[in-house]
């Protein structure tokens, strides 16, 4: 500790500390304009500058202290030179900068408080004026971004947009361009920001002191910023679950900022900071509808829900074609008609074809009370264990593996935790796109030395930061893996004492691998033998290591096989249970975890207790008071084939659109139309709620309260924001509605009363409360109110029988659909950054939807040669199963023979394509693989 | 390669290059491309080169300008508009080192020599290969009267004892850097040598661009071998391992004199491999610089060497113990260099023996301005001022002393009553000035002060590099101050203004750039200050709200 005195007071800091820092802590406050406590220190504006003991001045922001430092931060010359310096700034900002005219600009505060500009935002300073008058042409404003104006006359050149731009966000966008007084902040090679590599995460805008980049939004309110009301609550889109506080203007949010916390520190991407309009959207529902006589029996209703032909071009500001034309297929009707309609139906079908003709898919995008509440209605008022939702589409799969091989399908570390690893794994993930606010963490990791490993078949973005990019065959993931540990096996790299205490069957895995000799492997995987040996000798090597995944790995027919392979390497290499160590695949829905935590699973209940467990079952007959179906439900896909062929023939659909999401787009329309009946909630007439015959408007994320869990099991807390459009309701609402109508008397004061019905049943949940959770949330198990946190899981045992991890070893098997000489090419799906899923609220967020608007196919320049296609050319895109037509982008991004489309978008359906063949064990869709023909169509879109 | 070199490195392949080659090359490095935007916006050697034409650059600070470097440039321009000579961009430049032979040119940024022809004919226009000083022999160079090499031999063997050795001697001589700081060059070559950290550089910063310095140029061109030996030596001490010679730019012909030393002293093994006994290898590395005034500020040159823009670094730290990629860095100029390999070869005693009025030691002068033979003179330290004038052959023009400028234009200018001061650093800061970079600027009576004030505040603000509020506005905005009121008589300056944002630019700026932007203008408005407010049609250059158009020094 350095004793350093500031002002009089003394105080003790530790090695390092900065007097800025130092002087927070004694409680004296330095004004800054360059330094942002999350940044790394600059001192360039000088407005920090301190008088030391001998008389010396020093910028408080940069220096560090040294013993027995006697620190004056405000005197007579000190004030000067502050004064001076903001003299100078002010000369030549505009006044008021569109920060200031809302009363957020740090520099015009300053000057207020130096005296040079008074509370009207007037020059108070002969001097100022004078200087004022000395430029009079103002450097440009740069309006071209779809989400951030940039206005050169008010910056200050502080360098905190292009330190949170490059080394917060690792996005490498900003510079600084020109030299001296000419200086100005720039994108890329000083081109406009809306034509610049920006991908509008923001964090620039967040991080600016005035009005040079802000939120295209804030420059539009009036009055004070601060008369807005701050409701802090989380992100509703990806599993990262961002903290983030929504800024209020009457009953419309105007901005979104990241609040630090333990999970995303503050930061943002463009969907989380950008996408929130989507609940102000005229399209939203706001009385329940009931299908019209005429529009029976049930029919697509637009050319996107068709599944062909070409829809018609859209005009910008409605995003979603032919969107009224399936309005017009309903009439409005009342709660109390539509409810008794459904309860009716249902009640129908249960007791015509019996409970396991109904079924009902939940969504990961609703909150833990309500799925829990949606899984109790199934089970316990239809009777039935068909309960499923869209987790079967991501990582049911990779769950199952891990329940099989650790005894526990959560992850087992948090993503921060890469800060303490030295070697960090991300395979079949496009992280940067798909987890945005991870994804910096793990290119900070990189860039501060970190080996970053990054494997898929279609180079993400990731692998610009990588260490090592292995650019594997489609499909070829076991082969990579058992390669690997092979190598590591052979030379005795893998942890003997962890394989020895606390795993089993690792005989059998070094069976298994040894049959996967790098030179072998290379032929199926692509990867040459030296690289393998390589990486496979670095992970052996390596202190601490964490396993990251998606999709890539799990939505395959052998989804489960490549995330056993993963697991085992973990265990192999002793990487669980320990910092910087773990399995994490990455959740996509913000509230997947919490989803499937309530048991909106088929096969178990509540905190994974499987349904078909007695002891189990009887405990929830005794908590629900009813008797329930000992037999475990269909998945996703399964309900489907069952509607298809007729064994299903009642729904109920809470937020879930699988028309879009679901494989083999075309048979999920034919199910739907052949259900006897269809009941939706949700919060937009959705392509699959075109089949329905009674819709119901929710209330949106933002007008409701309820938890959420994140990809690192943390349960956090969504506050209302807004209140739910026309007479929309929250879907815990409209649930207890039927489950009333239906028989099974329930009322609940709140979502906080669900919660802890819900956590009650729970070991992970039960020590938890709203209270508890607070702003930063709370990382499950929580089995007690008092359990210490625990983000490393497993540091001594795994919750198996045996306590001990298990090998299981699996041998490489190609894909279902391997490409020929009809269909030649391979096809990958998946999502971009700026839109969401099935597009339902990306794309009727304004700034998102200009940013991306239409669909297209990547296709590798060979390829494209060959075939005679452009960037910007139509092509057609067919597989067995249908056909779409999608602009052609040519990029290397995409290895050859193979393509990627995006599965956003309902004009261009993406899951028309794709094959409904399933993983044995996850029951996942193989959305990964899949053989196309792609042809040109000739016509250039210009 | 760094990324500076990279961008270098297509600029010769392709001069005119575009923005997609910049693009391109982004996408081969796997660099940003912001990162590329911010050297090629900064460095103006990085910059692409007029398409078509000839790049005419003329130097237009005080030395150039009071030998008609403005109506050079009108000349220069009218003659390419009307035909008279080859199509070419015609822009004004910051100080090429060349007061010598001013008004400096560079024609495709090679130096020439430019001669009036009073006719109006055609300009006789010649490159300059070699010092028009040629010939004289200076008592600085180490290898007067001996054999180059003797020091760094003698003592190769022996590290240990040189180190001592060494900084005893130069402590004991009292040699200061003569760079501009002054700073004592033993205490620097003690805290090297005792930092942690390895391997160690030795720098030699041969970046000299103080308007009215030359003085290096005339030691890298006339004596490399001395040069070479102060690097072996300062490496010898401090247990460096690399060294590396900065040299700007503009010095390409003196440079190409030095690799060829370099070359030759690698061959007989004084560089290379084992440069320092077996496996003890040492070598220099010959960096040109990419331009610009602020590299010769030793952070700023760090961070061109780590290829990066030339932004001067808070500190501390120092250079000393993190330097170049962090590690102990020894950064001195090449006169020191050579001085201390002098010192070292003949011992502190002959360096005190040397020195008038109190003073010890030996300074080259760089003598510029209103001078009848502009010259490096090498003098001993505390010579009058008059004396070292009087060696010029006197104040030409109306051959009367207005005021001179002792340590080039970051000095304050001292009048005419000054001229007996002894120049050594002591004498000449007690007087209010200091010896700076050894840089004297002579003004004559008759000396257009209201254009050389403009012009020394002009350099100031185009040659911030823009790290810092102080700098990068306070300078730009005495510009405009000082060019709304030479325009307009009614307007007047707020002369505590200017007093004040001095002190806060010397006080809160970041480098020596800053900290001494307004000195000069200060101390000629203290003793002129009718004639500041005046403008002459000369001074009144192209570029109205000016110094966001222009371009940075060394063209």
């Amino acid at each position: 500790m350095i004793r350093i005195t500031i002002d009089g007071k003394t105080t003790n800091v530790r090695e390092g500390t900065t007097i800025w820092e130092a002087a927070q802590q004694a409680g004296v406050e330095i004004p800054v304009l360059c330094h942002d406590p999350r940044l790394r220190p600059v001192g360039v504006c000088r407005v920090c500058v301190v008088e030391l003991g001998d008389g010396r001045i020093a910028p408080a922001c940069v220096r560090t202290c040294e013993p027995d430092m006697a620190v004056r931060t405000a005197t007579e010359r000190i004030e000067q030179h502050r004064a001076m310096l903001l003299r100078l700034l002010l000369a030549e900002h505009p006044l008021p900068c569109d920060a200031g005219r809302i009363g957020s600009c740090e520099l015009e505060r300053l000057g207020q408080r130096y005296g040079l500009v008074d509370q009207d935002g007037r020059v108070a300073d002969p001097v100022l004026r004078r200087l004022r008058g000395l430029f009079l042409t103002a450097r440009p404003k740069d309006l071209t971004s779809p989400v951030i104006s940039v206005d050169h006359s008010a910056c200050i050149l502080c360098d905190r947009c292009i330190r949170a731009c490059d080394e917060v966000q690792c996005n490498d966008v900003i510079g600084r361009s020109g030299k001296g007084h000419g200086t100005q902040i720039a994108f890329d090679l000083d081109v406009p920001m809306g034509n610049s590599s920006c991908v509008a995460c923001g964090e620039c805008a967040q991080a600016c002191p005035t009005g040079a980049l802000m939120d295209k939004t804030l420059t539009q309110i009036d009055g004070s910023i601060h008369r807005l009301e701050v409701i802090p609550s989380v992100c509703p889109y990806c599993g990262v679950g961002c903290t983030v506080d929504y800024l209020k203007d009457a009953d419309r949010i105007v901005a979104a900022r990241g609040r630090r916390g333990p999970g995303s520190d503050g930061r943002l991407c463009v969907k989380g900071r950008y996408g929130w309009d989507y609940t102000l959207h005229p399209h939203r529902l706001r009385v329940p509808l009931i299908r019209k006589e005429a529009y029976y029996p049930k029919r697509p209703l637009t050319t996107a829900s068709s599944g062909g032909g070409k829809p018609s071009r859209h005009p910008l500001a409605n995003p979603v074609p032919d969107y009224e034309r399936a309005l017009e297929a309903f009439r409005e009707a009342t709660w109390d008609e539509a409810l008794d309609l459904i309860a009716e139906r249902l009640a129908e079908i249960k007791k015509r074809h019996g409970s396991s003709a109904l079924a009902g898919f939940g969504s990961a995008k609703c909150s833990n009370e309500e799925a829990y509440l949606f899984q109790k209605f199934i089970r316990a008022v239809l009777g039935t264990n068909n309960v499923d939702h869209c987790t079967r589409l991501c990582h049911a799969s990779s769950v199952a593996a891990l329940l099989e091989c650790i005894g526990s399908g959560a992850v087992t570390n948090v993503y921060r935790d890469v800060e303490r690893s030295d070697l960090i794994l991300v395979t079949g993930s496009n992280t940067i796109e798909n987890h945005p606010v991870a994804a910096t963490f793990f290119k900070q990791a990189a860039r501060r030395g970190k080996k970053l490993l990054v494997v898929d078949p279609r180079r993400p973005r990731l692998a610009d930061y990588a260490t090592w990019y292995c650019q594997i065959l489609p499909g070829s993931d076991v082969a990579f893996y058992n390669a690997l540990m092979h190598v590591i096996i052979r030379d005795e790299l893998y942890d003997r004492e962890f394989v020895r205490r606390r795993t089993e069957a690792f005989e059998a895995l070094e069976a298994t691998v040894q049959h996967y000799p790098p030179e072998r492997a290379a032929g199926l995987c692509g990867i040459a033998p030296e690289l393998i040996e390589e990486i496979a000798r670095a992970i052996g090597r390596a202190r601490a290591m964490l396993i990251f995944w998606g999709m890539g790995i799990s939505q395959h027919t052998h989804g489960t096989d490549n995330a056993r392979c993963l697991i085992s390497l973990c265990l192999l290499t002793g990487n669980v249970g320990r910092p910087g160590t773990g399995l994490h695949p990455l959740r996509g829905q913000n509230n997947v975890q919490g989803a499937s935590d309530a048991g909106l699973i088929p096969m178990v209940y509540p905190d994974y207790q499987p349904v078909g467990n007695e002891e189990v079952r009887r405990k929830f007959e005794t908590a629900w008071g009813v008797s329930l179906d000992p037999k475990p439900g269909l998945t996703v896909v399964e309900i489907m084939n069952a509607a298809h062929e007729g064994a299903i023939k009642g729904m109920l659909m809470m937020g879930e659109n699988p028309f879009l999401s679901d494989p083999n787009v075309n048979k999920v329309r034919e199910a739907l139309a052949n259900l006897d009946f269809l009941a939706v909630q949700d919060i937009f007439l959705t392509e699959t709620a075109e089949f329905a015959d009674v819709v119901l408007p929710s209330a949106s994320f933002f007008e409701k309260t309820g938890t959420y869990t994140n990809t690192d099991r943390r349960v956090q807390l969504g506050r209302p924001v807004l209140p739910p459009p026309g007479q929309a309701r929250p879907d815990w609402e409209i649930l207890t509605e039927l489950f009333n109508r239906m028989g099974y008397s329930c009322s609940y004061s709140g979502p906080e009363e669900i919660f802890l019905e819900f956590a009650a049943l729970t070991r992970s949940y039960r020590g938890l409360t709203y209270e508890a959770l607070g702003t930063d949330g709370k990382v499950w198990p929580v089995p007690e109110p008092d359990s210490p946190e625990q983000p490393v899981l497993f540091a001594d045992r795994f919750p198996t029988g045996s306590g001990r991890g298990r090998f299981v070893p699996c041998h490489y098997a190609p894909p279902a659909e391997l490409p020929d000489a009809e269909f030649p090419l391979v096809l990958n799906t998946g999502r971009v950054l700026v839109h969401w899923h099935t597009g339902t609220m990306t794309r009727r967020s304004e700034p998102l939807d200009a940013l991306c608007p239409e669909p297209y196919v990547e296709i590798n320049p060979a390829d494209a040669l060959a075939l005679d296609i452009e960037t910007g050319m139509q092509v057609q895109v067919s597989s067995r199963r249908g056909s779409i037509v999608l602009k052609a982008i040519v990029t290397d991004r995409v290895p050859q023979r193979s393509v990627f489309i995006p599965f956003h978008f309902r004009e261009a359906a993406a899951n028309l394509l794709t094959i409904d063949a399933l993983d044995p064990y996850g029951k996942i869709p193989e959305y990964k693989f899949c053989a196309v023909r792609v042809e040109p169509l000739g016509t250039r879109d210009e | 390669m760094n990324l500076i070199g990279q961008i270098a490195k297509l600029r010769a392949i392709r001069p005119h290059y575009t923005e997609a080659d910049l693009r391109e090359l982004a996408r081969q490095l796997q660099v940003p491309e912001h990162r590329i935007q911010e050297l090629v916006s900064f460095y103006p050697h990085l910059q692409p080169l007029p398409k078509g034409a000839q790049l005419f650059q003329v130097c237009t600070d005080v030395a150039c300008l009071l030998r008609g470097a403005c109506e050079l440039l009108e000349r220069v321009v009218a003659d390419v508009r009307a035909g008279r000579c080859p199509e070419a961009a015609v822009r004004p430049c910051h100080c090429l080192g060349r007061c010598d032979t001013a008004p400096a040119v560079l024609l495709n940024e090679t130096p020439h020599r430019v001669r009036f022809d009073r006719s109006g004919a055609a300009l006789d226009c010649e490159p300059i290969m070699r010092s028009p000083h040629e010939g004289q022999d200076w008592q600085l160079n180490p290898h007067r009267g001996s054999p180059p090499y003797e020091v760094f031999l003698k003592w190769r063997d022996n590290p240990t004892a040189f180190r001592a050795y060494a900084i005893g001697e130069l402590e004991r001589a009292g040699l200061r850097g003569m760079g501009g700081a002054g700073f004592p060059t033993a205490r620097k070559w003690k805290a090297v040598a005792e930092a942690n950290g390895s391997p160690k550089y030795v720098i030699c910063n041969a970046d000299e661009s103080e308007p009215g310095t030359f003085k290096d140029r005339e030691l890298l061109g006339r004596f490399p071998e001395a040069v070479i030996e102060g690097i072996l030596v300062a490496a010898l001490a401090v247990d460096a391992s690399q060294g590396i010679v900065f040299i700007r730019h503009e010095y390409e012909p003196e440079a190409a004199v030095l690799d060829e030393a370099i070359e030759s002293a690698r061959a007989r093994g004084l560089l290379g491999a084992n440069a320092f006994g077996p496996a003890r290898p040492f070598d220099i590395e010959l960096v040109r610089s990419p331009g610009g005034y602020i590299l010769g500020e030793e952070t700023a040159l760090l961070e061109a060497l780590e290829g990066r823009r030339g932004e001067p670094r808070n500190r501390p730290p120092y250079p000393a113990t993190h330097g170049l990629y962090g590690r102990p860095t020894l950064i001195n100029n090449v006169e020191t260099l050579v001085a201390a390999a002098a010192i070292l070869a003949r011992g502190a005693d002959w360096w005190l023996g040397l020195g008038r009025n109190g003073a010890h030691g030996l300074k080259l002068v760089s003598v510029s301005g209103d001078v009848a033979r502009p010259q490096v003179c090498e003098v001993e330290l505390g010579t009058p001022v008059r004396e070292i004038i009087e060696r010029c052959g006197g104040v030409s023009g109306s051959g009367k002393l207005k005021a001179f400028a002792p340590g080039g234009v970051s000095s304050a200018w001292l009048p005419p009553e000054a001229a007996d001061v002894p120049y050594d650093f002591e004498s000449l800061r007690s007087a209010g000035s200091m010896l700076g970079s050894g840089g004297l600027i002579v003004l004559a009576e008759g000396a257009p002060i209201g254009d050389v004030a403009l012009s020394i505040c002009r350099f100031f603000a185009e040659e911030s590099c823009g790290k810092c509020v102080p700098c990068r506005m306070g300078t730009a905005q005495v510009v405009r101050l000082l060019e709304t009121v030479q325009e307009d008589p009614a307007q007047e300056l707020p002369p505590a203004f200017l007093r004040d944002l001095a002190a806060t630019l010397k006080e809160t700026s970041i480098c020596g750039l800053g900290q001494v932007a307004l000195d000069g203008l200060l101390s000629l408005l203290q003793l002129f200050p009718d004639e500041v407010l005046k403008r002459t049609d000369r001074g009144a250059r192209s570029g109205g709200n000016g110094s966001r158009s222009r371009e940075g020094s060394g063209g």
